[in-house]
């Protein structure tokens, strides 16, 4: 193996692990805790500009990581996000210093969990796929519990490591069927195997419920709503995005190359599970009034539009997807954005409380409208064109009853996606939250958001070099 | 034919003591029964003479699992206490779903046609050994290095949820 070869393949990952020993020696060697949230900032920002440019392409330890042009984006669309939750996440952060005693720990928890899944989309085979999925939800587990003094934190932990462990042991169960069945753990060389034989067929069930849980599809969508209000709010975006994003680029790789052969089988199955968890995401997400629960239900909804796109499984479809994630990491995290910044002030998480906003935070009543018009799919922003291209690769495919499911939820959507913007901007309120002015690290994760939504929107040579990027992966 | 009896008494075993932890009510007497399964599995190990297989089962679930389970259950509090019993009515539902999805996968493991494996899976440790520092195809040092690290957040993990608040 070539060692300069290795290094410019293997560098994003590389580099993560080292930021996560810098922060680990940072925490002994500093009395100043503070210092820690800015220098976990400032590495994670050189790390993500410098994803950007020269990641090199290969596969190295035997087929057993794989790095390839669209892998590569995968990850940096996953940095960015990552980089927009911390900038929001830092006063809080910092503010909880005393109470918590733990800030080194926020940062390497939430790292180990993103080179986890750097793993899990650069995997060749299904040991580093198994171990990459179970280090981005293992740290997850105890980020949840990060609030450890409130009991809805820790139980929010625990609910999610419990039903983490089930369905990721049903995976594996899946993933021993497919290998007594073919005598391979490869994704290349267990193609050939993919038929319609009834132990692959099992086996490949099995597998897929562990990533349909992490990208929370209904029927394995009971956590997210419980989770997601327990959870701290850094980490509650953490999981709907970030997490269900990385899931979402893996089960499409998965699906595309090494379960092409039994498509017929799996499209069936998507076909299903995309209606349902459309439907039942939206009926549940209308009657929330907590901002969370609300969101964790919407998100559930988004999941439904996600997998709907692979059902075509062409270039256009995977394109759809990966394009359609990144405009969803957008809009999601300006709502969140604007929750987070509302709890940290004033520590309001209900609907109601946002009656009369618009009088007191113009400016963050405008983003939090951009980022839910976002969410629906309004034009022009880029949540528009993200939808457009996922019914676009399914009408392709002659899915046109799924459409027409997918245009009923949309219109759902937009009906309670307004109710947050009625409550902020039409609705009176006695005492609406006071003004208030958030601190630098907040105001970027907040403008972060909003430009990606207007460029993904307006800017349409991004989706031209994601379709070439999926063109090449795909040949 | 020896190999044989030994392995449905294994099984047996097996399949007995998994009941029993999993209807157990309580959570000390799972723990033991649980450790039974985890030895007849050892077993199964020997029977095909993967010996090295069979010595880590031993010492890494019977011996170290177990005894952690078991400290972890010691300082809960109640441990002779019953744990409640679910209600009849998921107690049925519980048990249709179980006896369905086992139902499916029986039927679906006995109908395959599984073929001999030709591989030497009696390895003897200096082989396992080079496999691990092997970086090529059959090497697994990627999954060893990447597991430590996955450990090393299990235990930063571990630490947040148990540490206590900011003292001066």
């Amino acid at each position: 193996m070539d060692l300069s070869n290795f290094f410019s393949i293997m560098r994003g990952e590389i580099v993560l692990a080292a930021i996560i020993l810098i922060l680990l020696l940072a925490e002994i060697a500093t009395k100043d805790k503070k210092k820690i949230v800015d220098l976990a900032i400032g590495l994670f920002l050189i790390h993500t500009i410098f994803g950007f440019f020269g990641v090199g392409e290969g596969v190295l330890f035997g087929g057993m990581f794989k790095a390839s042009p669209i892998v590569n984006l995968f990850k940096n669309i996953l940095n960015v996000g990552v980089l927009i939750i911390l900038f929001q996440s830092a006063s809080w952060v910092k503010g909880k210093l005393e109470e918590h005693n733990r800030v080194s720990e926020f940062y390497i928890l939430l790292f180990a969990s993103l080179l986890g899944m750097y793993y899990m989309i650069s995997a060749g085979d299904f040991l580093m796929f198994y171990i990459g999925i179970e280090m981005a939800s293992l740290p997850v587990a105890g980020l949840a519990a990060f609030d450890i003094y409130q009991k809805r934190s820790a139980e929010a932990a625990l609910k999610y490591i419990f039903l983490a462990a089930i369905t990721s042991g049903i995976s594996l169960l899946g993933i021993s069927f497919l290998y007594s069945a073919s005598g391979t753990i490869f994704f290349d060389e267990l193609k050939p195997f993919m038929t319609n034989d009834s132990l692959i067929t099992l086996g490949f069930l099995f597998f897929l419920v562990g990533l349909l849980f992490k990208i929370s599809i209904v029927p394995f969508h009971l956590w997210t709503a419980d989770v997601y209000e327990g959870a701290p709010i850094g980490v509650t975006s953490y999981l709907s995005v970030i997490s269900k994003g990385a899931a979402a680029f893996i089960l499409i790789i998965i699906l595309f190359t090494m379960a092409k052969p039994i498509m017929e089988l799996w499209r069936e199955v998507i076909y299903m599970l995309s209606i349902l968890t459309m439907f039942i995401g939206n009926i549940f997400a209308l009657r929330q009034k907590n901002m969370k629960r609300f969101l964790a239900f919407s998100s559930i909804a988004q999941a439904g539009f996600i997998i709907l796109g692979m059902l075509s499984g062409t270039q256009l479809g995977m394109s759809a997807v990966v394009f359609f994630i990144a405009t969803y990491i957008f809009s999601n995290l300006g709502a969140f954005g604007v929750v987070y910044a509302i709890a940290n002030q004033s520590g309001k998480e209900n609907m109601d409380d946002y009656n009369g906003f618009y009088r007191t935070n113009p400016l963050l009543s405008v983003l939090m409208m951009l980022a839910l018009f976002s969410l629906a799919g309004i034009p022009p922003v880029a949540g528009f064109f993200g939808k457009f291209f996922l019914f676009m690769s399914a009408a392709s495919a002659g899915y046109y009853w799924l459409i027409l499911f997918a245009v009923i939820n949309v219109t759902i959507s937009l009906y309670y996606y307004l109710l947050v913007v009625r409550a902020m901007f039409v609705r009176q309120n006695d005492n609406p939250i006071p003004a208030f002015k958030s601190d630098v690290y907040m105001k970027i994760g907040l403008i972060l958001p909003a430009i990606g939504i207007f460029v993904l929107g307006l800017y349409s040579p991004i989706y031209e070099h994601i379709n070439e990027l999926v063109g090449m992966f795909l040949k | 034919m020896g190999a044989q009896i030994m392995f449905y008494i294994l099984a047996t075993v097996i399949v007995v003591f998994s009941f029993l932890a999993v209807t157990s009510r309580k959570v000390m007497r799972a723990t033991v029964y649980l450790l039974f399964v985890l030895l007849a599995t050892a077993g199964l190990y020997f029977i095909i003479d993967y010996n090295f297989m069979a010595g880590i089962q031993l010492i890494v679930y019977a011996g170290g699992i177990v005894a952690l389970i078991v400290f972890a259950v010691m300082l809960t509090e109640k441990i002779g206490d019953k744990i409640e019993s679910p209600s009849n009515m998921q107690m049925i539902l519980a048990g249709l779903i179980s006896i369905a999805g086992a139902g499916v996968t029986i039927s679906v493991l006995l109908g395959h046609d599984f073929k001999q494996s030709t591989q030497n899976i009696g390895q003897n440790v200096a082989t396992i050994g080079e496999n691990l520092l092997n970086y090529g195809k059959d090497g697994y040092v990627l999954p060893f290095e990447v597991v430590s690290i996955l450990l090393l957040a299990s235990m930063i993990a571990a630490i947040v949820v148990a540490k206590r608040k900011f003292e001066n």
